[in-house]
């Protein structure tokens, strides 16, 4: 869906990209993470074609838009059919109402007029907006525009939906439909690639994540591989409550109380069948045991770090 | 490009900036003229009526509109970069010249339709004045309305080239006021002095036609970037305005013969007009839209 190779995008006094490599496949929710200045927009901007990186090479679906420095503006304009995009601190035409503005944004695409407002009325009411749909966008609030600008993102049915930040300035209520809304997307079979940080929303929804930090893509995989590599770096953290108390002093791994009969292990592998048999060994039984797995904003902050 | 033009020619009819210009100068010369008849003014033949009209269009124009032209282009492009909308629309499969020219082709339609308030009012005045309506009066009209449409394009191109440069759209407003008046308005007085000044005798008196013909010289060599001025120039030539035995006498020439007459300031205004545009271009196709 979009290959990007070696990509370097410099401003005056800033490296923003610096050979970033990455890949999204059809079908994946990508959760595209990093700091403050990483180079996330400057990424959703190059693939857009909405700026000029120096060098390095896109592939949209099929199609190489930009290559060295130079783009081809009839694959980039084919490749946008297909493209759905959500822009970070945007707003929109302030004199149009939502309907107005699908209406034109679907006048864009060339959707014919039947179709054209049965897809306005399918979007108003996916993002709920039924109620303001004839009021003017000058008079949104910022929650109002987001919705507005996922409606407006998702009119031509895209294969590949790309959003900035799509969660800023949505209530909890927002944030659980626009979740919802991305996960009918992914059982429709469509690709999202979205950026944020706030990290429990890539946490709950993607199924792929990307770090960039200082224009280099750090870490890439599925949700569990990088936690399964986490832990192996980090170390397993496995919590045990026994039925009774248990001298763990001698035992071949870093044991710390919880509480009463209650234990944290630490062991650099997964030695769960180990600490039950150690257990057992003094004559006690496990009550429960648990793997802590790392949060992503454990491992976000130890990448960045 | 319809698609640009559309989005634009509907925005631009929204903005408040166009109508309170347009507003004041329509506040301005309608009193004009009711001054003029309360005075006992007429105009009385259809050769006095063109002259008055083109005058008075061309003196609206050269300062409301072409202030508005300057205004409206020096927003166009950064002001939709801030809102984040012209990213919204160019991430749709619209080419980067397609939308720029439909951009453009609607802030020049705003411009004519402002051009035609001006017309319209002044052949409301004309009249009003007694002077007859007729097919050359109309004529007329339209040829100075392209002409002046055409120094109105350059004003814009010049105001989006602002916008290209400059990323804050009230720091390219200011900037594009800031040349208004100084480049357009005090550099041309300055010009018109320095060229007439040997003409001026000690006791205040001046050869007016030596003085017009060297001012003249030097608008069209020194001030070939002012589009105000080089109109000034054929809308004077058309009017052909002379001083006999201390009576002004109006004899119309027509806008053709004053374009004829002054072709360099002509092509000066089509040169000037496509280097812009092709600098505006230019910028805008390979400029970051972020």
């Amino acid at each position: 869906m979009i290959v990007i190779e070696n990509l370097v995008k410099r401003y005056k006094d800033v490296t923003a990209l610096q050979g970033l490599n990455l890949e999204v496949k059809p079908g994946q929710i990508y959760g595209f993470l990093g700091p403050n200045g990483a180079g996330k927009s400057t990424t959703i901007l190059s693939t857009l074609g909405l700026i000029f990186p120096q060098q390095g090479r896109i592939q949209l679906f099929d199609l190489e838009v930009f290559r060295d420095g130079k783009y081809d503006e009839g694959k980039l304009v084919e490749a946008k059919r297909r493209i759905g995009y959500m822009p970070e601190h945007a707003t929109l035409w302030d004199f149009l109402t939502p309907v107005q503005t699908l209406d034109i944004i679907a006048d864009a695409f060339k959707i014919p007029k039947g179709e054209k407002e049965k897809r306005i009325r399918e979007l108003i009411e996916l993002v709920g907006l039924e109620d303001a749909k004839d009021r003017k966008v000058g008079k949104f609030s910022k929650g109002m525009r987001q919705r507005l600008l996922l409606a407006q993102a998702l009119i031509n049915d895209p294969d590949l939906l790309i959003l900035d930040e799509p969660m800023n300035g949505l209530d909890p209520m927002g944030i659980a439909e626009f979740k919802d809304i991305i996960r009918e997307q992914k059982k429709a079979g469509k690709t999202v690639f979205f950026s944020s940080h706030i990290l429990a929303h890539v946490e709950e929804v993607c199924d792929t994540v990307g770090v960039i930090v200082k224009g280099r893509l750090v870490l890439e995989g599925s949700l569990e591989k990088i936690k399964e590599e986490f832990l192996k770096k980090a170390g397993y953290v496995i919590i045990i409550e026994t039925n009774k108390p248990v001298d763990l002093s001698n035992a071949p791994w870093n044991v710390s109380p919880l509480g009463e009969n209650k234990y944290r292990i630490t062991a650099s592998s997964d030695v769960r069948e180990d600490v039950h048999d150690f257990i057992t060994s003094k004559g006690a039984k496990i009550l429960s045991m648990q793997v802590k797995e790392p949060s992503l904003e454990e491992i976000f902050l130890k990448v960045v770090e | 490009m319809w698609w640009g033009f559309e989005l634009e020619f509907k925005s631009t009819l929204r903005t408040k900036k166009l109508w309170v210009i347009l507003g004041i100068m329509t506040l301005l010369y309608i009193p004009s003229f009711y001054i003029a008849k309360s005075n006992g003014v007429k105009v009385e033949s259809l050769n006095d009526a063109m002259s008055v009209l083109v005058g008075n269009v061309n003196s609206s124009a050269s300062f409301f509109i072409a202030i508005l032209a300057i205004l409206m282009g020096a927003t166009a492009i950064n002001s939709e970069i801030e809102k984040g909308t012209l990213r919204v629309a160019m991430s749709k499969p619209i080419r980067r010249i397609s939308y720029i020219l439909g951009k453009f082709t609607a802030h020049a339609a705003i411009l004519l339709l402002a051009l035609l308030i001006a017309t319209i009012i002044s052949v409301a005045g004309v009249v009003s004045l007694g002077a007859p309506l007729g097919a050359e009066l109309f004529k007329e009209a339209t040829l100075l309305n392209m002409l002046l449409l055409l120094a109105m394009i350059q004003l814009v191109a010049l105001g989006y080239i602002l916008s290209t440069l400059i990323k804050s759209s009230s720091t390219a407003l200011g900037a594009a006021l800031a040349i208004f008046f100084v480049i357009f308005l005090i550099v041309p007085s300055i010009v018109q002095f320095v060229a007439m000044a040997p003409y001026i005798t000690s006791d205040g008196e001046i050869d007016l036609q030596k003085a017009q013909e060297r001012a003249d010289e030097y608008t069209k060599k020194y001030l070939f970037f002012v589009p105000t001025s080089q109109i000034d120039i054929i809308v004077r030539d058309a009017r052909n305005i002379e001083l006999s035995s201390g009576e002004l006498k109006m004899n119309y020439l027509g806008i053709v013969h004053g374009i004829r007459e002054n072709l360099p300031s002509f092509l000066s205004l089509v040169f000037m007009t496509i280097a812009y545009l092709a600098i505006t271009f230019y910028r805008f196709l390979r400029m970051d839209l972020r």
